[in-house]
Parts: C-alpha cells; structure tokens; sequence
C-alpha cells in the first residue's frame, strides 16, 4: 500500500457549495429576502420552512480561524472592550463586524438574529450583543440544561418556544409556514442529519476512509444547510465517496495503527499541523463528539413535528450532563474500536470543557482508555503553546505505542 | 470610619468572622443545611422544609484541590467553592441547590455530584428567558420537582409553610433595601463595606435572626440620621457579580469616595425581589424570583443592561461607576462593551477592575481604585466649578 494520502474528491464540491452559500447570502442582503443570523445549534429548519437565509456567525468565525485571520479580528474586537477570556468566536465575529474584514468580506447585515442556548450560555450575551448593535428582533429559545433525563416539561417549554418561534419568523416574512412545508423541510433536514451519521459510522472500517479533520471540514453544509435539498445531496456524494474508500480499502491515515477520538470543538488555526502530527504516528482520528453533534436522529414522521424538534434540539451532546457525555464517549470507544481519547480543552468554550478533567477520569478508570487533554483554543493562537502541544501529543502516542496494541 | 462605632454591627461582623460557624453548629444541632451560590436559589422553599439555606462563597485562600477537577480558566467562585468542598469544609451541607446560572455553574453542579456523593444535590433548570410567556409555568413545574425531592428526604412541606417562608423573607428583603437606602440617603452614617458584612451575614444565617439583628442596626441608624452630617465626597456606584470581599468596597471608601449604591448579587440584587400574590405558593416563587433585578446571565427580551445601569447612576447622582468583574466571568464580561459605550456616551466614568472572588484586594487593584478616585474627584470638582 502506497503511503501517499489519496485526497477526498467531495472537498472540491464543498468548497463550490459553501462559497455559493456565502455569495448567495451576499446577494440577498438589501433585497426582499430576510435574512436570521442563528446560532450553530438553532432550529434552522424553521428558517428555511419560512424562506429565511440563515447565517452563522459561527461557521463564520471558523473560516476566519482557518484561514488564520481570527487573532488580527479578536483584536479589533478586544480593542472595544471584548475580553480576551471570553469566546473567541464571538470576538473574532465582533472583529469582522467592526473592521468588515473577514474571507468573504464579512456577512451580509442581520433582519433578525435567532439564538437557542442548546450549545451554551455564551450565545445568550453574544446575541444580545448583536441585538444592540444591529437593534433587530432576537429571538430566543431557552433550552434547559439535561442533567438527568429530559422532563415532559422541559420538551414542553422548548415545544411552546418553537411554536412561538415559528409564528414569529412567520409575522416577519408576511407568509404563513403549511404544515406540509415544515414536514417536507424536516424530511430534508432528517435525511441529512442520517447521511451525516452514515458517513460519520464508516471510520468505525479499519483502515478508517476518513479522519476527523476530514469531518471537521465537511461538517459545514450540515450546520448551515440542514433542511434543504443541496444538504442532502452534498452528503450523499460524500457518504458514496467514503464507501468507495472502504471497499477499495483507502486509509485516511496510510498504514493507520492506532484510532483515536477527538471531545470539543477544532483547533481551526491548526488543523493542519496537528493532523500531520497525528498521522506521523500513524495515529488516525477516527471519531469526534463534536462532528457526531449534528448526526441527530429527527423523526420526520412523527405526529407533532415541533414536539420531535423539541426532543432533537434539547438533548444534544453538550446540552447533558457529565454522565451522560460520558455513556457517549464510552459508546465510542466501543464503536471505533478507540486506543485513546484526545480532549481538547478549549478555553474559549467553557460549557464543552469543565467536566472534561472528570470524564477523562471516567474513562481512565472505567475503561482502561489512555486520555490525552490537550489546553488550547479553537480561534485564538495566541494562547496555543506549539511546543507543549506537540510534546504533549508525542509522549501520549509512545504511552500508547508501549502498550504494543496492533 | 462613623460605622465603626455602630454598636449593632459587631455582631453582623462576627458572624462573618468564621463563616461557617453558624452552618456548622445548625447542622450539629439536627438542622439541615441547603448550600447554594446563587441567589437564584428559591430559599424559600428549603427554609419552608425546616432547613437552614446557606449561601456559600468562596471563602478560602486557596484552590489547589478543584484545580484537579476543574481548568484554571474557570471563575474563581467556582474553584473556591469546589475547593472548600472537597477539603471537607462545607461537610454540614446536606443538600446543595444548583439552580442554573452559567456554563461554568452547570458543570459544577456535575463535577460536584461526581466527587462529593454523600451531600444530595437538587438541580433546579431555573430559566434563562426570564420574560418568556412560558418560563413562570416551566419554573413552577422544575420547583414542584424540587419540592418532591425535598419532600422524599424530609416529609411533607406544607403549602402554609411556604407561604410563612415567603412572607418572612419579603420582611427581611424590605429591611435590607431599607438599610441600602440609608447608604444612599446618608452617605457616612453607614460605609459601604459594613454594609456588604451585613449582607453576607444574611447568607449564612437563619432569616428570622438575621432579621431581628438587622432590625436593630435600621433602629440604630435611624436614631443617628439627624445628627450625622453627610460628607460632600465623590459619589461612586458599584456593579459585577459577587462581591465576596467588604475590604474591596473598603478600599474604595478609603480613596475618599462614597459609594452609594450598587448591583452586586451580593448587595442589592439580591434583595430586589417583591412578593407576588398567587394562590399557589409555588407559583408566587416563580413569579418573584423571575420578575427580580436580573442577573447578566440571564435574557430578558427588550432589556438593556447598560441603559438600565446608565439610568440608576444618574438616579442615585452617581459620579463614577466601579464595574468588579470577576475573572472569567463570561456574563457580566460580555457586559462591558455596551458599558463603556453608553458611559462614554453619558461622560460618566467608568472604571473596569477584575477581581478574584476568594482573594483580598490585590495591590493593582487598591492603585486603579486610587487613580479612578482621582478621576472622579477632579471631574466633580469641574463640574461644580
């Protein structure tokens, strides 16, 4: 077998979809067309039933880290009094908003921002930010926190929400959302989010098609696009792709040995250096808790959609508790057949990471499975420490090495 | 100081002294404790129970333990408090409340259950969209689930009780806001970090005594109202988080500066709550507690933290306003910007300081405190000329 990596074919598709995404929310802006700025963990298929463009200042934050303009925009934003200790995404959007500088000249102008607090407690403060610079509708969807199971009530309080949201989004557009345009868009969105999660099942093949730097950048369309026709085609090319890498036996990670799982968001600054670290271990990434976050099983047959939505939107990854992410983890390891788990702790995003010193200790002691917490960022460069990382990444793939598996 | 000679205040500055005394002798006396850190926390309910609510703060000098549990990037209430856990400290806690607060609070609340299993902990998902038409209806239903477990550890907690409960806290919140009044109204009868003792007393006391106590000192303090002469010094009006150490408001009284009101959620926020009226004593809770001054955590649709503080600093003829911002707090940092546009905007100065919950005035601090005095004092001296 060669050891040259055979590059995924779909990259060059995504890079057409996303940047006609981009230029397509461009041209909408100033016309009739309404657009929602929305945060990544939102109902966006209300959105798109209602023939609203929805942006992401997330994904688009993360396009300015890869494309390493994120600390020159986290700045701008500090320089206004931002704190550098809170989210770095929010700073290196903030950034883009002042200074109009982003990969794609910045986004086009919000009619109004959409914000569930599924993901975290900080796109609460970072959307009421954006209310009080662009003073547009906000609105808001609280989700409450799972720490043990999902009540009938909080299904139901997220539930009324929806329905509010929807009439809402509806008195903005002047045009009501049929019951059957919802269906049809869940469908879309359901579709996807299960090609999604076929594709993600398929690094569980020895060798593994793909590493998670390769989901990390597919990811996009399913954060941006969920609930439309394109979505799901993107992904059935991707998940064809993928299965034509495991019949013809393509490793992600040429003579692959050792299958690790990544917990938390990319270091997007340096996606790059840190696959070629790993891969110099013949380490593969095989599975990430944050790319499996948009795999979420939706029902689109069930007999209330908004209840179904409900049910998906609360029970996300990040919105449960420890014990709960730690059966998820546990599920992994199992599934993908994991020698260890590489934790990034990420600074900017204290809702994926306190709790990760005790999951790490969870699996340590309930699994035998090394872990590898690694202290970083995903936008901001300026507190990555390159030497340590990389230290720190060596002495855990030779701990793993001494204990002379495959 | 003239507070010093109060002769009321010596035993709210006992109490402080060893924090934890009183908890600790309650417990061994066969009450239990409810812990918490938030004054979202609905008291009330655990009070009705039998039990003695406790608000724990950070009150140690180091957090070496939860550094173990929890990244150095994660507020300093938390690792505190984390930390006097599991060096045995808050063992007279029988059960700790988390009501949602933030993302660092939340994980707490799980690391929490994971090391210390022997306290039971009652997790309330008090929401975050205080003005949704639909959040008194969810609180009601997360407090009915926070009464059935409180219910199944101690027997019933009757309606009536609850209602005792609401009606004992209301009398006590009224007095403390009347206390914060004398601050304002008599600059010098009261310091500001006498005032802050008085408050965290409050957390760590039963409320009817505090109350009784309390009631004394307003008695005192009116008695001494004609007399005292209120120094013309500059006017400064404090905000933030928790504000665990009275020597940080007390380093800014000895710049010569007055501090006339705040919103700390250890000084007025947390008394700004109203009683409600509702057949349903649970219901009332919900209603009050949702309904009070907000937390920066929180989302209230239309609501606008900077207009809102812009607008009681006028009111209170604030000259500056001192922003205690506890380091890594992710709400109230995300405050800021919008502050310092609409001060800047006003032409009142506005000064940001970080402070660490569990730690005494640092240095740094007592030098920015100092220099920002200066400001204020020669922008009010301008302003009188």
């Amino acid at each position: 077998m060669s050891d040259e990596r055979v590059p995924i074919q779909t990259t060059q598709k995504l890079m057409r979809l996303m940047m006609e995404y981009y230029l397509g929310a461009k041209m909408a802006e100033g016309t009739e067309q309404k657009i929602a700025w929305v945060t990544s963990g939102a109902p966006v298929e209300l959105c798109y039933a209602a023939g609203i463009t929805p942006i992401y200042p997330e994904n688009h934050a993360a396009l300015c880290g890869a494309q390493k303009m994120s600390v020159e925009l986290c700045e701008a934003a500090e320089e206004r009094g931002f704190s550098r200790d809170v989210c770095s995404y929010a700073r290196t959007d903030f950034g883009a908003i002042y200074t109009g500088k982003s990969p794609v000249q910045g986004l086009p102008k919000p009619d109004l921002l959409l914000c569930c607090n599924n993901i975290c407690g900080t796109v609460t403060k970072w959307y009421q930010n954006l209310q009080r610079h662009f003073d547009v509708p906000l609105l808001f969807i609280d989700t409450p926190f799972i720490h043990d199971e999902p009540s009938r009530e909080m299904l139901e309080y997220v539930r009324a929400q929806l329905t509010d949201t929807l009439h809402a989004l509806e008195e903005i557009t002047g045009k009501t959302v049929s019951p059957e345009k919802l269906h049809e868009t869940l469908q879309l969105a359901a579709k996807a989010t299960r090609l999604w999660g076929d594709t993600l099942d398929l690094p569980a093949s020895k060798p593994s098609p793909m590493t998670s730097f390769d989901t990390f950048v597919h990811i996009a369309p399913i954060v941006v696009m969920r609930g439309t026709e394109k979505c799901v085609e993107y992904y059935q090319a991707l998940l064809d792709e993928m299965r034509q890498r495991v019949e013809q036996g393509i490793a992600a990670v040429p003579g692959e040995q050792f299958r690790l799982g990544w917990d938390n968001l990319p270091v997007w600054f340096k996606m790059a250096g840190l696959s070629k670290r790993f891969s110099s271990h013949k380490a593969c990434l095989v599975a990430a808790t944050y790319a499996s976050a948009w795999a979420m099983p939706i029902d689109a047959g069930a007999s209330n959609l908004l209840e179904e939505m409900a049910r998906a939107y609360l029970t996300v990854y990040i919105n449960c508790g420890l014990e709960e992410r730690s059966r998820t983890l546990q599920t992994m390891i199992d599934k993908y057949d994991l020698d260890g788990v590489v934790m990034h702790s990420d600074r900017s995003c204290k809702a994926y990471s306190f709790g990760q010193y005790e999951l790490a200790r969870m699996l340590r002691e309930q699994r035998g499975t090394p872990v590898l917490v690694l202290e970083a960022d995903m936008n901001d460069s300026r507190v990555y420490a390159e030497e340590q990382v990389n230290a720190r990444i060596d002495a855990f793939m030779e701990t793993l090495a001494a204990r002379g598996k495959r | 100081m003239t507070s010093t000679q109060l002769d009321s205040l010596a035993r709210f500055e006992a109490v402080c002294t060893d924090p934890f005394d009183l908890p600790r002798q309650a417990a061994a006396e066969g009450r239990r404790v409810a812990g918490h850190m938030c004054t979202y926390t609905p008291e009330e309910l655990f009070y009705a129970a039998g039990m003695l609510p406790v608000r724990i703060l950070g009150w140690t000098d180091t957090t070496q333990r939860a550094d173990g549990l929890i990244q150095s990037y994660a507020c300093s209430l938390a690792r505190a408090v984390l930390d006097l856990a599991l060096e045995g400290q808050v063992d007279f806690v029988d059960t700790m409340v988390f009501s949602h607060t933030c993302d660092t609070i939340q994980n707490l609340a799980d690391i929490w259950r994971l090391n210390l299993p022997k306290m039971q902990v009652i997790t309330l998902a008090t929401p975050v969209d205080i003005g949704s038409p639909h959040a008194v209806r969810f609180y009601r239903s997360e407090l009915g689930r926070a009464r059935r477990q409180l219910e199944a550890r101690v027997g019933v907690v009757a309606g009536e009780k609850i209602d005792e409960a609401i009606e004992l806290y209301a009398r006590h919140r009224a007095a403390m806001r009347q206390l914060y009044d004398f601050r304002r109204r008599h600059p010098g009868l009261i310091g500001a970090s006498a005032v802050q003792t008085v408050a965290l007393a409050s957390f760590l006391m039963s409320k009817d005594a505090h109350l009784k106590m309390l009631e004394t000192l307003n008695t005192e303090l009116a008695s001494r109202r004609a007399k005292s002469t209120a120094p013309v010094l500059p006017r400064l009006f404090v905000a933030g988080a928790a504000c665990q150490q009275p020597d940080l408001l007390g380093v800014i009284e000895e710049t010569g500066c007055t501090v006339v009101g705040d919103d700390l959620c250890t000084g007025e926020r947390a008394f700004s709550m109203e009683p409600a009226e509702a057949a349903d004593p649970l219901e009332r809770l919900a209603l009050m507690y949702l309904s009070r001054r907000p937390c920066a955590s929180k989302h209230l649709a239309g609501y606008n933290y900077a207009k809102w503080l812009l607008k009681t600093a006028q009111e209170s003829a604030a000259d500056g306003v001192v922003l205690l911002l506890t380091k890594f707090c992710d709400p109230w940092a995300f405050e800021y910007p919008s502050l310092r546009e609409a001060f800047e905007g006003a032409g009142i100065p506005l000064l940001l300081v970080e402070v660490e919950q569990h730690m005494p005035p640092t240095a740094q601090f007592e030098t920015r405190v100092a220099a920002f005095a200066e400001i204020v004092g020669e922008a009010r001296k301008e302003h009188a000329s």
